[in-house]
């Protein structure tokens, strides 16, 4: 928790999270499905400062996201998780620092972030649940339409986001991990 | 103890403040982007391709109202003949994630309010679901929260348009025999008290008749809104 108590101004830099998200740059995304930019700006902090910051900037990532979209549905519980979880990985004495690595706890991260909204989604509106259980099975009817393609979008969403996450991760994470690690050794 | 509680005031005062932003809604934040992307908002060029839109949506609009009693469209047009339009240009789009909407670079100081319909070229694209001084966010008729009245004007059969997060909302009709068939142009219910009436929506794609309780249809929606640069913002009718 160094960088937080130390240089607190550094965490100013997840507002980056939520002005991407509204910026949404078409040529960042796959079947116009944006990448997990929470899970993006989470995992190089939380691997260089700890569990503690990790899931108190989980914790103030998901409280600005929220405030962005409509409904109550919420990416707090994941992203306090992800911090915690990442900010215990990078206490481990061998760094992480592969881009396969990065890229796969992005992948998982991005995963657990879209399962957790899918859930949220699904006890918020039942009647949608309904829709997307009766789209897994084959329409039996002469002139009926194929509910798949409506059940299947969550599915759709999930994993263009994980694919795109996954493939920017080792890139941004990387230049990330090394910024903070710089600030790291600059403070001591 | 004086010390502990001065090194925890300045991070209770940061919690206070991202708690606020919550609260809030991101206002902060839509405000901010509003002020950082504005010059690249678009230009006279999408302004001179929403009028030629604009044309075809009032062809589609005029052939529709060709069919519909005249006596009662004479009605519905005095009665909300006074709304106010706003024209707004998309600044933020986010139709293909989770959540489906738009922000818009007008909000409440332009005399927007929460709940206004909003079109673009091709018929109704979704509400007015939050505002700040300077924006406003849009859900999209496609977003899973958005409930929209409208009926199929060649059989005057009404229903609920539902959205359920594709580019395809659903239609759960009332009637258990609504008689529709693919290809009927569904439009906005003069019923309803929240969107203006007879607006195009959208075209019925397939029907499936023996969905429970009642037939369901999946309408195919005839504004584009993955590259829709310019909407209008219609005043709710009065009540």
């Amino acid at each position: 928790m160094n960088l937080l108590a130390r240089q607190p101004l550094c965490l100013a830099t997840v507002a980056l999270a939520p002005l991407l998200t509204l910026a949404a740059p078409p040529w960042l995304s796959i079947a116009g499905v944006p990448p997990t930019w929470g899970v993006l700006w989470l995992l190089p902090w939380a691997l260089v400062d700890g569990p503690i910051s990790g899931a108190l900037a989980g914790l103030v990532l998901g409280l600005l996201l929220d405030g962005l979209h409509p409904g109550p549905a919420s990416e707090i519980p994941p992203l306090v998780l992800l911090g915690w979880w990442w900010g215990s990985i990078g206490r481990r004495p061998l760094p992480l620092e592969r881009s396969f690595s990065l890229g796969l706890l992005a992948m998982i991260g991005s995963a657990l972030v879209g399962i957790c909204l899918i859930v949220q989604f699904a006890l918020i509106h039942p009647d949608q649940l309904l829709l997307v259980l009766r789209g897994l099975q084959p329409s039996n009817s002469p002139r009926g339409w194929t509910p798949p393609v409506l059940g299947m979008a969550g599915l759709h969403i999930l994993g263009a986001q994980i694919l795109i996450t996954g493939l920017l991760a080792p890139m941004l994470c990387s230049l990330q991990l090394l910024f903070w690690r710089h600030q790291r050794v600059v403070q001591r | 103890m004086a010390a502990l509680l001065s090194q925890a005031l300045p991070w209770a005062g940061l919690l206070l403040l991202v708690v606020l932003v919550r609260w809030s809604k991101g206002v902060a934040f839509a405000d901010a982007y509003a002020l950082i992307s504005r010059p690249f908002w678009p230009g006279p060029a999408q302004s001179d391709w929403l009028r030629a839109s604009q044309r075809l949506e009032s062809d589609l609009r005029l052939s529709q109202l060709s069919q519909d009693n005249n006596r009662l469209r004479g009605l519905l047009d005095l009665e909300h003949g006074a709304r106010g339009v706003v024209s707004a240009s998309v600044i933020s789009r986010e139709a293909d994630g989770w959540w489906q909407q738009l922000l818009l670079n007008k909000g409440s100081m332009d005399g927007l309010r929460i709940g206004d319909a909003v079109e673009g070229p091709g018929g109704l694209v979704g509400l007015v679901h939050e505002l700040s001084s300077s924006t406003a966010t849009v859900t999209l008729l496609t977003d899973p929260t958005s409930r929209v009245g409208v009926w199929v004007a060649r059989t005057r059969q009404h229903g609920l348009l539902n959205g359920v997060g594709t580019s395809r909302p659903v239609l759960r009709f009332i009637d258990k025999d609504p008689q529709v068939r693919p290809g009927d142009v569904v439009l906005t219910s003069p019923s309803s008290s929240l969107v203006p009436p007879n607006v195009p929506v959208g075209v019925v794609q397939a029907v499936d008749e023996r969905a429970s309780p009642a037939p369901e249809a999946v309408v195919q929606l005839s504004s584009a809104v993955d590259v829709i640069d310019w909407v209008q913002v219609r005043a709710r009718p009065p009540r």
